[in-house]
This record gives structure tokens, C-alpha cells and sequence, in this order.
């Protein structure tokens, strides 16, 4: 379990110029953004290419200098994810979320995952209790297309297409699940 | 007076949110990212929207390193890593490991300039009274000038200048060393102490030198043959051949 307090030590030493506590970094949480970047990229190659990014930048102060936030491992969560975005938004969708195969059967993409469920990892985590006690009180599918939207970087399309919903519902579930995620996480623990 | 949804906070709320989830696309979020720029209160609505879902992420379950990750983010910043100094000191260097840089570089100095000059104060071989000779100019630990050794091309003697001595035990004795360009060290044998000495070599200097391009000293058991250097060379430095080359 990486201590965010750890990384938010070495990443003021980084900030500093100090190389031996950025390849203490890299060696804490490379693991980790790599995880995250292979959710949003599903391809482990770009995903490790996405970590390598987000560290140059961290040691050249390219993306540290945007950050109106205590720059802990959420931060660099999150500049991971909206990197290995980036990557997604620039390459062209190759394989559809479903097609037919040559016997005419349906097939999707949206396979059960073998990873345990966003909910048992955010229970394991006590600094995200508190987000794990808002999405539970959202409806199981809202909360998916968050989730989905977030970690994996769907669109609306394309959650409309994973879950088969309608366009508009999905819009409708995404907003919803926003306001109500945030006004749960503004109240006092 | 009209008003732009921007200078609403509900908006900039909403909108915020659905950049920060991903779901805000095409021009719209293109728009919203331009103002990100200049407007430092909508760049903090996004990362206050980040900062209450980061959490889905940072609960992702870490995945194993690829090795060499590290190696190359550190190639791409740095240049390539260094190499661990024992691996570095491949071949004869690594007999080198006490003596300071400095004293390669003044061998070299030595060896390069005396070497030319000399030639240039009384000509080549063709063209003057010196015998074709080797010499070497070995520098000491602390970068002086050490030890002058010669022998005539075809000759059987050394003859050895000493100009710094260094701390001989009574059991121990100077050993001569050729290095040849690939850094493999060859033993010659033991030189004897004193300002002005000579020694017979085993073989005419030819073939002892020849291929020589460095010439060092070590100190070693007296009656010994070593295989290679018991410890760091006490002088050392480039070994030259005093007559014309073909082709010089």
C-alpha cells in the first residue's frame, strides 16, 4: 500500500531536483499509474509509454506547474488518466465495442473483468472510504457509467453501447451521478 | 445585458464536472479547455471535480514494473546510466583504480608532447644520431613525473631514470608491465630501484614492446612472476617508439 504521504515527501524532493527520491517515486508508483494508464489504454505497451510521459513531465515541471492542488498520488493519478486520454482521443477507434462474428453472433467487449470490482478495491482503501460510501448510494448502473466514464475513459457513445441505453439516459445517469457524487463528498464525514 | 454561461458558477460547475469525468467532447470541450488557461477559478473547478473522483483511481490495483522502465525513463532524461565503476575499469584500467586521472593525462602530455618535440629538436631516426629507441615517461600516483624508461629498439638492456621514488619493501621489488591497446597487461619483469639503473630484458625490446601502448609498475614479492599486477601501479604512462613509421 503506497503512503500518500510518502509521495507527497518525494515529490516535493523531486520538485527540488533531487533524483535519487525520482527514482524513488517511479519505483513507489510507477506500478500504479501504470494500472491506471492500461485501464483507460487496455494496451500495455502504450500504457507504459503514458507512465513514461508523466514522469518526464514531472522532472521538466511541465505538468506540475498546472496543478492548483496538493500534488499527492491522486494527482498523479490523475494527470496519468488524462494523459493516456489524450492518447485515446488522438488514435482512431480500431476495434468496436461490438460487432458480429462470422457465425452472426453478437459479441461485446463488455466482459467481466477478472480484477476485483471498483467497489471491493475502494473498500481496501481507507483514505476512499469516504467515496466509496457515496458511489453505493448511487443506483448500480449510474454508478457504472461513472466509474466507466472515469477509469476507463468511455464516452457517452460508448457507454450507451456498453450498457445498452439509450444516448439521453446515459447523459441523464452521468449528471445526476456528478451532482449527487459531489454533494455527498462536500458533507462533513 | 447578456451574460455568458462562463460567468455563471453553476455552469462552470456542471461543465467542470463533465470535462473532469471525460464525457464533455468535440468543440465544447475544446472551448472549456481553452478557458482552463486563463481562468484559474475553472481550472480549479476541474480539479476540485478530480479531486472527489481520483479516488477510483488511486484504488486501481498497482501492476508489476516492466524491468528496465526505469533504465530508459532515466536514458530519455539523463543520457545513458553510468556505469558502475568496476565494470568500467575494464582491462588494464581497473589496475589504475588508486592513481588520480590527472596522471593519464600527464603520461599522455608527456608522451605526446616530449615524443614530438624531441623528434622535432633532432629529427627521425633517418635523420639523426639517435638510436631507434622505445622510452617511457611514467607518472607517479600524486601526478609527477616518476620514472624515465628507455631501451634501444633491438636491445636487450632498460635503461631506467628514476626521478621520484616510491616505498620499496625489503621483500618487494618494482615489476615492469606492457599494456597493449585491447588493455591486456603483460608482466616483463623486475626493475630495480635507484636515480640511475639498468636491467637485461628477458627478449630484444621489439618484441617486448612492440605492441605496447602504455608501460606501468607495480610493486610485487621479490622472486615472483606474476600473472598480473598484485595492486595499483605506482607509475604509468604511454610507452613511445623514437624512430619514424612508415607513413608518419
Amino acid at each position: 500500500m503506497v503512503s500518500n504521504e510518502e509521495v507527497e515527501t518525494l515529490m516535493a524532493r523531486v520538485d527540488l531536483g533531487d533524483r535519487h527520491a525520482f527514482k524513488q517515486l517511479h519505483s513507489l508508483v510507477a506500478g500504479q499509474l501504470t494500472a491506471v494508464a492500461m485501464r483507460v489504454l487496455n494496451d500495455r505497451s502504450a500504457a507504459e509509454d503514458v507512465v513514461q510521459d508523466v514522469f518526464v513531465g514531472l522532472w521538466n515541471k511541465a505538468s506540475s506547474q498546472a496543478a492548483p492542488v496538493l500534488k499527492s498520488l491522486g494527482w498523479l493519478c490523475v494527470v496519468t488518466r488524462n494523459r493516456a486520454l489524450d492518447v485515446v482521443r488522438k488514435r482512431p477507434a480500431e476495434v468496436p465495442l461490438q460487432w458480429k462474428d462470422a457465425d452472426g453472433e453478437e459479441k461485446s467487449h463488455d466482459v467481466a473483468s477478472d480484477n476485483p470490482g471498483i467497489f471491493e478495491q475502494l473498500q481496501s482503501e481507507q483514505d476512499n472510504r469516504q467515496l466509496q460510501n457515496c458511489m453505493q448510494q448511487l443506483e448500480p448502473a449510474p454508478r457504472k457509467a461513472l466509474w466507466l466514464a472515469y477509469c476507463e475513459g468511455l464516452t457517452h457513445v460508448q457507454l450507451a453501447a456498453r450498457l445498452q441505453c439509450p444516448l439521453g439516459t446515459i447523459k441523464a445517469w452521468t449528471r445526476r451521478s456528478l451532482m449527487q457524487l459531489k454533494t455527498c463528498m462536500e458533507m462533513p464525514a | 445585458m447578456k451574460t455568458y454561461w462562463h460567468q455563471h458558477p453553476e455552469t462552470i460547475d456542471r461543465l467542470a464536472a463533465e470535462y473532469a469525468l471525460g464525457t464533455l467532447h468535440g468543440g465544447a470541450r475544446l472551448r472549456f479547455e481553452a478557458l482552463q488557461k486563463t481562468r484559474p477559478d475553472i481550472h480549479r473547478a476541474v480539479w476540485a471535480w478530480h479531486e472527489h473522483l481520483q479516488g477510483m483511481l488511486v484504488a486501481e490495483k498497482p501492476m508489476a514494473v516492466a524491468p528496465g522502465q526505469w533504465d530508459q525513463l532515466e536514458n530519455r532524461l539523463f543520457g545513458p546510466a553510468p556505469v558502475p565503476k568496476s565494470a568500467a575499469k575494464r582491462g588494464w584500467l581497473r589496475w589504475f583504480g588508486p592513481i588520480p586521472a590527472g596522471s593519464l593525462a600527464l603520461g599522455l602530455l608527456l608522451g605526446t608532447v616530449i615524443m614530438p618535440v624531441w623528434e622535432s629538436l633532432h629529427g627521425s631516426a633517418v635523420q639523426t644520431q639517435l638510436p631507434e629507441s622505445y622510452v617511457g615517461v611514467l607518472a607517479t600516483a600524486d601526478n609527477k613525473p616518476g620514472l624515465i624508461i628507455s631501451s634501444l629498439r633491438k636491445g636487450m638492456t632498460l635503461d631506467i631514470k628514476q626521478l621520484v621514488a616510491v616505498p620499496v619493501a625489503a621483500d618487494q621489488t618494482l615489476y615492469l608491465w606492457t599494456i597493449d591497446k585491447d588493455g591486456k597487461v603483460q608482466g616483463i619483469g623486475p626493475v630495480p630501484s635507484g636515480k640511475f639503473t639498468s636491467a637485461a630484458l628477458p627478449q630484444e625490446a621489439e618484441k617486448l614492446f612492440f605492441t605496447a601502448v602504455e608501460l606501468a609498475v607495480s610493486v610485487e614479492p621479490k622472486q615472483s612472476q606474476p600473472k598480473q599486477p598484485g595492486g595499483a601501479f605506482v607509475y604509468r604512462g604511454l610507452c613511445g617508439k623514437l624512430w619514424k613509421l612508415p607513413g608518419t
